[in-house]
């Protein structure tokens, strides 16, 4: 490179700019075929969920009438939210084991070496994970539908559904990245899949806060993932009310940019260590 | 190396008894889940999570007219105790497959020992473990508040319970481990031994089920050893409580069961050979 | 019918369409040190597996120590110690717990049990690490052990599968001074190797297997003699290379030389070398190394196959330093299928 770069032209940031969202893009693309190209990943969290949400539908199908139940024609109606954010939620791990396996076999250095952005490395890698995250929230909704988990917001809300589990993609995708971050190892993002599992079960996406009894409800009342699944479950159950979008956006939303800071954060501290 | 002379063997006095070599074989494998404890620690956390969760989650449950116990504890410590028991019983499985990868286990295969030594010690060995899991459940079931319904009888049915269902896991596991040989087959055990539970009255009585799911667990036999294991916990007033004829058929089950997956361990073994 | 420690009629073994082992016969007499040669994936270590009870044969029928190995498994069980090529030992137990394991599995009485497992210890030097755990343990520590594990239910025969591989020169020693000594007590060993020079130095007779069959069998002297004239390997220019052979070849049969030489036996006797420079020269190929080898088992393993074997060049010698026991070989294929 020559000593012209060191002082910038106008149409040099332009194209900066530009070649960082065309990287942001060839990264998007590569994470997204990555993914897609390994059936053996992605198929199970889509049919987990949809399994349990079926399951759930004929074992607590006549739960619905007892006192704390929101009013709904089916269990499945009720559970399509935390049917949602568990596929998303153990989707997004998928995602971020493979940027610790970039990290593990020495592609991130790779890319880290190139003159590729930083924020579109992250990003590039993200995006792969909110796309699906999409996807599996469209599938969920399409395919539980016909048997009467019905979405009271309709089409409207079954997009602002969809783009709230992107939302909740990126932002767990963003967490999981920042542990890949940290520790450099897809063992240690693995690792965390029992912890997302036990924020689940201590969660509201099985049942209603209302219906719990004492130290439970209180841990479910702080648990994030009870709001993120409540924003969606409004969304099914409300209708498309002014409050019911804006908890089932903004609550991933808060919680994404909060996470991707942190994996900035993180990618900045590997960065220095390098 | 030194010059020694050794003990001569008079080969007459040398006879290898099944007994002995599944004692050494039990031996073997206690040593090693005290020296590798975070192979067990799992089989201990996990009924106790999953009691712990679903008691809270899913205590409203108890307050459906017709469930047979008014404490959810009562209700999720046999099911905590059945999956912890099960994956004990497979987690045998998983160490075969370490031995199997290594080549320790050709060192088995060549010793002029019962094969029955091969399968029982390994599986004797799971009964103590399985015994250590269902003394700190039942401790921290109590702490929790279950109570029994029927005295020493209850622990003691919950106990065979236990002892049973990883019986029937350690053959399948076993059996599944042999034939594979490597870690395809663990993934098969864990599904296919979580998708039998919960296609059971793992979390509710048949009476509260709706659907398919009704049709499912009815036949499946998996249903008589939770009745089995439940008849100490459940209401002195619910047809499921203590009896002959509530117990028998959870003993017929687990004797069947445990006789046709032990069987398939060892058909398993001896097709190695071939 | 002989009464030969290890025979073997005919013995084939397919993996679906791999034959691995393509009808090979065997006999091993009473007394003997018995190497088994050739490259990974010739079929030497199914062949073992199989007279080991580990797998069956396809066909063919195979006895040790007097018993079929598919009938009467179980007795030819307890007449063989097996030292297995990757020392498979579980690293969470103790040597000491080990060797108790496999007694009983064994069927030692318990009143012997303890007495011959110090003195198996002793014998290969681990009595001072009995009680810690294999994890612990050197790559030659762990082969001691393997050999004390093999040893413990006093067999006849012994079968070492690649005993030193990944030792380091010293460790190799020791284990070939430990074999010599069972070998002088009365055991019949059957040594597999890919070390020519380990068989070289062990093994009264060989046989050397390639593509699923035994090529050449006899003792190590006789083999080399049967190889007989003495070989020259020259190196030239890669473009030169098939004037060479056409110059060489009037001297003897070509024979295969290490990469991007060339060798020839030299019929008339190693006097012959200057007239060969000569007609090269004349030739005008340009020579660029030379030397002269008198017959040794490579050769005879060359001859027979077509091909140097891979390790006889890397075999360690002498020269190699440092204790690098503990890299062990990339684990084979379970089943020997390659």
């Amino acid at each position: 490179m020559t000593s012209t770069t060191a002082v910038m032209p106008e149409t040099q940031v332009v194209r900066s700019l530009s070649t960082a969202i065309r990287q942001t893009i060839a990264l998007a693309r590569r994470s997204t075929l990555e993914l897609f190209r390994q059936p053996a990943l992605v198929v199970p969290s889509l049919i987990f969920p949809l399994f349990f949400s079926f399951l759930g539908n004929s074992t607590f199908g006549k739960t619905t009438s007892l006192p704390g139940f929101p009013q709904v024609n089916s269990y499945l109606q009720f559970q399509l939210a935390g049917t949602i954010t568990q596929g998303v939620l153990f989707g997004s791990v998928t995602g971020a084991a493979a940027l610790a396996t970039d990290i593990e076999n020495g592609f991130f250095d790779r890319l880290l070496a190139s003159p590729t952005s930083r924020t579109s490395i992250l990003f590039g890698r993200l995006a792969g994970s909110t796309l699906f995250g999409a996807l599996e929230t469209a599938i969920f909704i399409l395919v539980l539908l016909p048997f009467g988990a019905d979405v009271a917001a309709g089409v409207p809300g079954i997009i602002a559904m969809t783009i709230s589990g992107a939302l909740i993609a990126l932002a767990v995708g963003a967490l999981m990245a920042s542990v890949a971050l940290k520790t450099g190892s897809s063992e240690a993002v693995q690792g965390t899949f029992p912890l997302l599992f036990i924020l689940l079960f201590f969660s509201s996406a099985f049942f209603p806060r209302e219906t719990m009894s004492g130290i439970y409800r209180t841990i479910a009342g702080l648990n994030p993932i009870s709001h993120l699944v409540e924003g969606l479950r409004a969304l099914s159950l409300e209708g498309f009310t002014a409050s019911a979008t804006a908890r089932a956006i903004l609550v991933p939303l808060a919680i994404a940019i909060f996470a991707l800071l942190v994996a900035q954060t993180q990618l900045r501290a590997r960065l220095r260590a390098n | 190396m030194n010059t020694n002379s050794i003990t001569h063997l008079n080969t007459s006095d040398m006879h290898s008894t099944t007994m002995r070599s599944a004692g050494q074989l039990i031996k073997r494998s206690l040593i090693n889940t005290r020296r590798l404890p975070s192979a067990f620690l799992p089989t201990l956390a996990m009924p106790i999570f999953n009691m712990v969760s679903f008691s809270g989650t899913f205590f409203a449950l108890t307050k459906l007219p017709g469930f047979p116990t008014d404490r959810s504890v009562n209700w999720f410590m046999p099911l905590g105790l059945a999956m912890g028991s099960a994956f004990s019983g497979v987690g045998l499985g998983f160490s075969l497959i370490r031995d199997l990868e290594n080549g320790f286990y050709d060192r088995m295969r060549m010793a002029p020992t019962s094969r029955i030594s091969l399968i029982v010690g390994p599986v004797l060995a799971t009964w103590i473990r399985v015994t250590l899991v269902t003394l700190i459940v039942f401790g921290a079931g109590t702490l929790l508040g279950a109570r029994p319904t029927a005295g020493v009888l209850s622990y003691l049915c919950s106990w065979i319970a236990a002892l049973g269902i990883s019986t029937i896991g350690a053959g399948w596991g076993l059996g599944l481990a042999y034939r594979f040989q490597d870690m395809r087959g663990a993934a098969i055990m864990q599904l296919s031994i979580f998708l039998t539970m919960f296609l059971s009255t793992a979390q509710v009585p048949l009476n509260v089920m709706t659907g398919w799911l009704h049709t499912v667990a009815r036949i499946n036999p998996i249903t008589n050893i939770f009745r089995l294991s439940r008849s100490g916990w459940v209401n002195a007033s619910d047809p499921g409580h203590m009896s002959w004829s509530n117990a028998y058929g959870g003993l017929i089950a687990i004797a069947v069961l445990s006789v046709l997956s032990l069987i398939f361990a060892l058909r398993s073994l001896q097709k190695i050979d071939k | 019918m002989s009464n030969s420690p290890i025979i073997a009629e005919n013995l084939v073994r397919h993996f679906g369409d791999v034959h691995a082992v393509k009808g090979i016969n065997l006999e091993v007499k009473a007394g003997e040190v018995f190497g088994f040669l050739g490259p990974n994936g010739a079929g030497k270590s199914t062949a073992v597996r199989m007279l080991t009870t580990l797998l069956r044969p396809t066909s063919g029928t195979a006895r040790v120590a007097g018993f079929d190995v598919v009938k009467q498994a179980d007795q030819v069980r307890r007449s063989i110690g097996v030292a297995l090529q990757d020392a498979a030992i579980d690293p969470l137990m103790t040597g000491a717990e080990l060797l108790a394991l496999q007694a009983v599995l064994y069927g030692i009485p318990a009143s012997v049990l303890k007495k011959r497992s110090d003195e198996l210890l002793e014998r290969v030097g681990l009595t001072a690490a009995a009680s810690r755990r294999v994890s612990t343990y050197s790559g030659g520590m762990r082969r001691r052990l393997d050999l004390a594990l093999s040893l413990i239910h006093q067999p006849t025969v012994l079968f070492l599968d690649e005993p030193t591989t990944g030792l380091d020169p010293m460790s190799r020693l020791t284990l070939w001074e430990e074999v010599r000594r069972l070998n002088r007590e009365g055991t019949t060993v059957m040594l597999t190797t890919q070390y020519l020079e380990e068989a070289d130095q062990l093994a009264d007779r060989i046989a050397i297997i390639d593509h699923g069959k035994i090529v050449r069998e006899g003792k190590p002297a006789d083999l080399k003699a049967s190889v007989g004239a003495p070989t020259l390997i020259i190196k030239t220019n890669i473009d030169q290379t098939e004037k060479a052979k056409s110059v060489l070849s009037t001297f003897g049969d070509l024979r295969p030389g290490a990469e991007g030489a060339l060798g020839v036996g030299l019929i008339g006797g190693a006097a012959l070398v200057t007239e060969v420079v000569r007609k090269l020269d004349e030739a005008g190929v340009h020579v660029a190394h030379l030397e002269i080898n008198e017959p040794s088992l490579d050769d005879v393993f060359a001859e027979a196959t077509g091909y140097r074997l891979e390790g006889a060049d890397n075999a360690p010698s002498a020269g190699d330093n440092g204790d690098n026991g503990d890299e062990k070989p990339k684990k084979k294929s379970r089943r020997g299928r390659k």
